[in-house]
């Protein structure tokens, strides 16, 4: 994963991530890259599994919310950790992405940090006039 | 815009921001009050104001900084019938708590075997990021029972002793928890967590009594000068986290359903009489007995430990309590008495004596509260006062309070000096990642010393003794 794709702010007790990116899907894909970026060495992890994901949502941030608490899920709850990631569709309500990754294996990957859950804690979106989309959001760590 | 009453009090009066129902309360003195001023404590606590049905003040402790949502630090009481509960008001660590335990060695006995017996707890005691728990899976059948019996379960699977739970919040089990109100993923996030310590701020320290403050209290605690004490700071684990990011998103739904405007969505909340308010709290319990669970099994670990190292000599649990919860407690609202539900975000409850809720060992003095201090400095032990249930909900601190971001604190420190500089203080660490300690370094914190006087002269509880650490075994 480039770490250009994503940038890491700092937040008094947890940690902030911001995205940019040319359509809500590029953005979501970005933000999952940084969150994974956060929990795992990236360069440790192989796309050995797919996984087909599709959720909704009541409004673009809970759909927001919804895609990496499933991702942060995956993780911790199945032990699947991520390479990459695919989003096809990322409407307001609506988000259809593809998942790559492998199952976790204690001796094979670097474990950073415990990301506990996602925030809506200065959770922004903005649509710059240029077609720019950009995302901030905080993590619980 | 703050307002100063008295030493130690700064009131957030309702002028702060537009919406709010209440007035702000922080407690503070002129020092951490810059602390408190630097980040955006004052607009959270202000924020919290402006949730339907609150009664009293929104309040921040001494060791508040700025959270998601609420301040960490934050208290406040929401009335039963009019009242919301918010998920994000407890947070997503539920019951993160600690406990301590008394053992009857004195510090020299113990500092000639630290390194053999900091040893043996750190394999003993699973910890660190993506570590699993030596029991590995639980079953569904016995996870469920943990949800409902928390320490009760604990004590009757071998781990610890009946009497134990006398000196636990709530027996270690809380009343109104339901297992089928914790969805399957919180229940497979947390099947293989139980039993472990986990990473970030979560630490078992080996520490001796430095200082006692009052004499009295501290013999009906337990404890005595130069005794060596093991403080256990973590909580519900996975299991918690996605019980609070479930209810998080049913109370975004239940807010337009139940017509709440909020000021930020991770305040969202729901009527506490709601079928989302009652599931809530009975997944929250649910919760907060896997967290209670979790420390009884790791107090029998520590006492193992001692044990193998230390000999014959019996580790006695002096209190276990939470530090982010909501609970149904009676208390003094607008000169009666009622119900109401207290949320805890970082905050301890600090109950006087004579409160029936409180252990009958502690009858007469009041209920123990535990105050851990950053890595490598001190903790405290204090007592609840009858001013707390006057002013706080009979609430407290928690402990230092983060002053600097974990990348700030990291920055400043290598992991190796960190520990050599530890151990030129008589402290022997054990970390299962370097970079978590960096994180932990104790100069990101407040001094906990600090926070400790201003609820000690603010008369919200009382100094009972101050612990110093001889050993670290950090997650």
């Amino acid at each position: 994963m480039p770490s250009n794709d994503y940038r890491i702010f700092e937040h008094p007790a947890d940690i902030g991530i911001s995205v940019r990116g040319r359509s809500w899907e590029e953005a979501f894909a970005k933000a999952a890259r940084g969150l994974f970026s956060l929990i795992v060495d990236c360069t440790t992890v192989e796309s050995n599994e797919r996984k087909e994901v599709r959720l909704e949502g009541s409004d673009r941030e809970q759909l927001f919310v919804r895609w990496l608490s499933e991702l942060l899920y995956f993780y911790d709850g199945e032990k699947f950790v991520v390479s990459d990631v695919e989003v096809q569709t990322a409407t307001s309500s609506t988000l259809a992405a593809t998942v790559t990754g492998e199952r976790w294996d204690v001796a094979k990957h670097s474990a950073k940090l415990d990301v506990k859950a996602i925030t809506y804690h200065e959770l922004k979106f903005v649509e710059h006039p240029d077609g720019i989309v950009e995302i901030t959001f905080v993590v619980d760590i | 815009m703050l307002r100063k009453i008295g030493e130690y009090r700064y009131v957030v009066p309702k002028s702060f921001r537009a919406g709010m129902n209440i007035e702000g309360l922080i407690y503070a003195d002129d020092e951490l009050v810059k602390a408190i001023e630097k980040d955006q404590t004052m607009m959270q606590v202000a924020n919290v104001a402006t949730l339907p049905g609150l009664v009293g003040r929104s309040l921040a402790m001494p060791d508040a900084h700025q959270g998601y949502g609420f301040a960490i630090g934050g208290v406040a009481a929401s009335d039963l019938k009019t009242g919301v509960v918010s998920a994000g008001g407890v947070g997503f660590d539920i019951n993160c708590g600690v406990r301590l335990l008394a053992s009857p060695f004195r510090l020299e006995q113990v500092q000639k075997q630290l390194d053999p017996l900091l040893n043996q707890m750190f394999r003993d005691i699973p910890c660190g990021t993506g570590k699993s728990g030596i029991i590995g899976n639980l079953s569904y059948d016995e996870l469920e029972k943990v949800l409902e019996e928390g320490a009760h379960w604990a004590v009757k699977s071998g781990y610890g002793f009946a009497a134990d739970l006398d000196h636990i919040e709530e027996t270690g089990r809380i009343a109104g928890a339901n297992p089928a109100k914790v969805s399957q993923r919180a229940k497979q996030r947390g099947r293989d967590q139980l039993g472990t310590l986990g990473s970030g701020n979560h630490f078992a320290e080996i520490q001796y009594v430095a200082e006692v403050f009052d004499a009295e209290t501290a013999k009906a605690f337990g404890l005595w000068m130069d005794q060596i004490v093991v403080l256990i700071h973590t909580g519900s684990r996975g299991l918690g986290h996605q019980v609070c990011t479930d209810y998080l998103d049913i109370m975004q739904l239940g807010m337009k359903k139940y017509g709440i405007q909020i000021v930020d969505r991770q305040l969202a909340c729901v009527p506490v009489s709601s079928q989302e308010g009652q599931d809530y709290l009975a997944a929250m319990g649910a919760a907060a007995n896997f967290a209670f669970a979790n420390r009884q099994m790791i107090s029998h670990w520590v006492r193992e430990a001692f044990h193998r190292v230390m000999g014959e000599g019996r580790l006695n649990v002096v209190y276990d309590v939470a530090h982010n919860i909501a609970k149904i407690e009676e208390h003094k609202i607008d000169g009666g008495r009622r119900n109401v539900l207290v949320h805890r975000k970082g905050a301890t409850r600090a109950f006087p004596r004579h409160r029936p809720d409180i252990p009958k060992d502690y009858f007469e003095v009041g209920q123990p509260v535990l105050i851990p201090g950053s890595m490598g400095t001190c903790s405290y032990v204090l007592v609840g006062t009858e001013q707390a249930m006057e002013e706080t909900f009979g609430s407290t601190c928690h402990g230092a309070g983060r002053a600097k971001s974990r990348h700030a604190a990291k920055k400043e420190i290598t992991a190796d000096r960190l520990i050599s500089d530890l151990k030129a203080k008589g402290i022997h660490v054990r970390g299962a990642s370097k970079s978590g300690l960096t994180e932990e370094n104790p100069n990101a914190y407040k001094d906990v010393s600090l926070v400790v006087d201003v609820v000690h002269n603010a008369g919200i509880s009382r100094k009972v003794a101050k612990l110093v650490p001889i050993g670290v075994i950090k997650g």
